[in-house]
């Protein structure tokens, strides 16, 4: 049996279809990421699979219990993790375990015993009579993970575990979340945009976009499949048909993006590769430009495996706004 | 059975622990009463010839005091729904939906909490009533006094939770609750005795469960009935308010946190 399982999965907000047949499958135990950009459909999965959606057509598992007729048996088997912060922020930290705990029917004599435990596990025994309105960002955040694994549930649940965290808050939600699923062995199904996050993190990748997954697969063979590295170089003048079929034939490159005089190379062990092009390039008598060698960020893996960059269209329009609303606030 | 009333304690609990946080809510949900008690009390002190003429002896102030009691009961517990929205909207509620407790256990929760808040302020009111020379000819009815105002608050946060789970913004939810609150009031014998109303009113007041509610304190504290609505009638009305509107409200909240916010 899967830990959770979908079959066909979709769901349409009126004309809006969200997430758009999707299945696949976690092995019990594993650390499963859902990778992809704002609006590709990850937090609406999540919800479906957390009872807090229906799906429109298709199934989804949990623990082989079914969302749709046995929501009671599968919210007694998950975890869920929010997006946000959902702490009680003039609540204590263990006030807010507390009313975790109260919440998912711990038995009242191991509450406290579980609480400590779990204060001690994400590092925060000492300032647990605080109010969480006292709490950095990322205390709230560990917080939060710590109410969601409380009751030892079967499946733990995040959506985006470190949005909107500094780099060094980020890496040390890493070693917790690490070190939960160590712990406890429980199985975890993420969501994030950061494919550092996921490379660090996942078992499995499943690449997310526009409610369809692309692509199912570990971050190695991911990373592999498209090299390492990323060689970008623009070119003038010469028969760039020559030229890419010379370049085809080096080994190291796995697969070449054309955009006119703009090529996008993926490849392994780029160092080495760039004297070749160069090499190929002064026989064609092809004039390079310019040339650079990067680490292959989420936007090549989208390029790679969906054929656009991330549109995070979103993004845009809510940074029009905050530029609009700035220019009347200073006005 | 047993889960449920769990269930509804924790939700309950929460919503103590929040009320208890937030000091300043207390006093300011405090002045506009006070005002009310303070300021129209004493402005219609002249009326007291029209109070006495269908049977209270003493003071206007002394006749509307029971009016404010159950003023401070409507408005706290009708506007104490709202933080169901705030649950929608910053996770709270997803946190308690996707645990295993029962939906009608989160709406039972806020509604017990909200009533006993509203209790706790209606308490001070009678405290700031004391303080400014009302009198209680029986002290020892305070309890049962309280004990009606819980009751009653508990069919009045049921209104609150059905706007706030049906609502999908704070606009909406203020809009709709200051709709219904004063005309709620207004259209009682809260200010003025019932046998003095005009007819039309007399009858709308009479569909009004706030109506019953303020007959029956006032008799509580003043010994004089009215309008010859005995307390076996209006404790009778008052609990098939409440029972009306748990049911309903559980049954609305329950729907309505099922859809997608």
């Amino acid at each position: 049996m899967y830990s959770v399982e979908t079959r066909s999965l979709s769901k349409s907000f009126g004309t809006v279809t969200a997430v758009n047949d999707i299945s696949f499958a976690v092995e019990s135990g594993e650390i499963f990421g859902f990778l992809g950009p704002n609006g590709a459909g990850k937090s609406t999965t999540i919800m479906i699979l957390t009872t807090l959606l229906k799906p429109t057509s298709g199934q989804a598992l949990v623990f082989g219990f079914d969302v749709m007729t046995q929501p009671k048996q599968v919210r007694q088997s998950i975890g869920y993790v929010q997006q946000e912060s959902t702490v009680d922020e003039y609540l204590t930290g263990r006030e807010n375990l507390l009313l975790q705990a109260r919440l998912n029917h711990i038995p009242k004599d191991q509450i406290d015993k579980r609480i400590d435990d779990v204060l001690e596990l994400i590092e925060l025994s000492d300032k647990q009579n605080d109010p969480v309105v006292t709490y950095s960002g990322g205390m709230r955040k560990r917080l939060d993970i710590a109410g969601g694994l409380l009751h030892r549930p079967k499946v733990l649940f995040l959506d985006e575990p470190t949005v909107g965290l500094d780099i060094q808050t980020r890496r040390k939600i890493w070693e917790y979340i690490k070190k939960i699923h160590k712990e406890f062995e429980m199985t975890i199904f993420l969501t994030t945009h950061y494919m550092e996050e996921a490379d660090q993190l996942c078992d499995r990748i499943g690449i997310i976009d526009r409610g369809k997954i692309q692509i199912i697969d570990s971050p190695e063979n991911m990373k592999n499949a498209m090299g390492n590295e990323v060689i970008s170089l623009t070119f003038e003048n010469g028969n760039s048909a020559d030229f890419l079929s010379q370049l085809r034939q080096i080994d190291l490159i796995k697969k070449i993006n054309e955009d006119n005089n703009k090529l996008t190379i993926f490849a392994s062990k780029g160092t080495e590769v760039i004297p070749k092009i160069f090499q190929i390039s002064s026989e064609l008598q092809i004039k390079i430009i310019s040339i650079s060698l990067t680490q292959p960020t989420l936007d090549d893996v989208f390029i790679s495996y969906t054929g656009h960059e991330i549109r995070d269209d979103d993004t845009i329009f809510n940074q029009k706004r905050e530029h609009a609303k700035m220019k009347r606030l200073r006005a | 059975m047993n889960s449920l009333m769990y269930d509804t304690y924790t939700i309950f609990w929460r919503e103590l622990k929040r009320y208890k946080k937030s000091r300043s809510g207390v006093l300011i949900r405090l002045i506009q009463p006070a005002i009310w008690i303070i300021v129209i009390g004493n402005t219609f002190s002249g009326t007291q010839p029209l109070i006495q003429s269908v049977g209270f002896e003493g003071q206007y102030i002394e006749f509307m005091a029971p009016g404010v009691i159950i003023l401070t009961a409507i408005f706290t517990s009708i506007f104490g729904g709202v933080n169901t929205l705030w649950d929608r909207r910053y996770g709270f509620m997803n946190k308690a939906l996707t645990s295993p407790i029962s939906r009608s256990s989160i709406a039972l929760g806020k509604m017990s909490a909200i009533s006993l808040i509203s209790a706790l302020q209606a308490s001070l009111i009678v405290g700031i009533a004391l303080a400014i020379g009302v009198t209680f000819p029986n002290p020892f009815m305070i309890a049962p006094i309280m004990a009606i105002v819980i009751l009653f608050s508990l069919g009045f946060s049921g209104i609150s939770v059905i706007v706030a789970a049906t609502a999908k913004s704070q606009e909406t939810f203020w809009g709709v609750i200051n709709f219904l609150g004063m005309p709620l009031f207004m259209l009682s014998p809260a200010l003025f005795p019932l046998e003095l109303l005009p007819d039309w009113l007399a009858t709308i007041a009479k569909l009004n469960p706030v109506t019953y509610t303020v007959l029956l304190v006032r008799e509580m504290m003043t010994g004089v009935s009215e309008g010859g609505i005995s307390a076996l009638l209006s404790i009778g009305v008052i609990t098939v308010f409440v029972l009306v509107m748990v049911g309903l409200a559980s049954y609305v909240f329950t729907r309505e946190v099922n859809k997608p916010f």
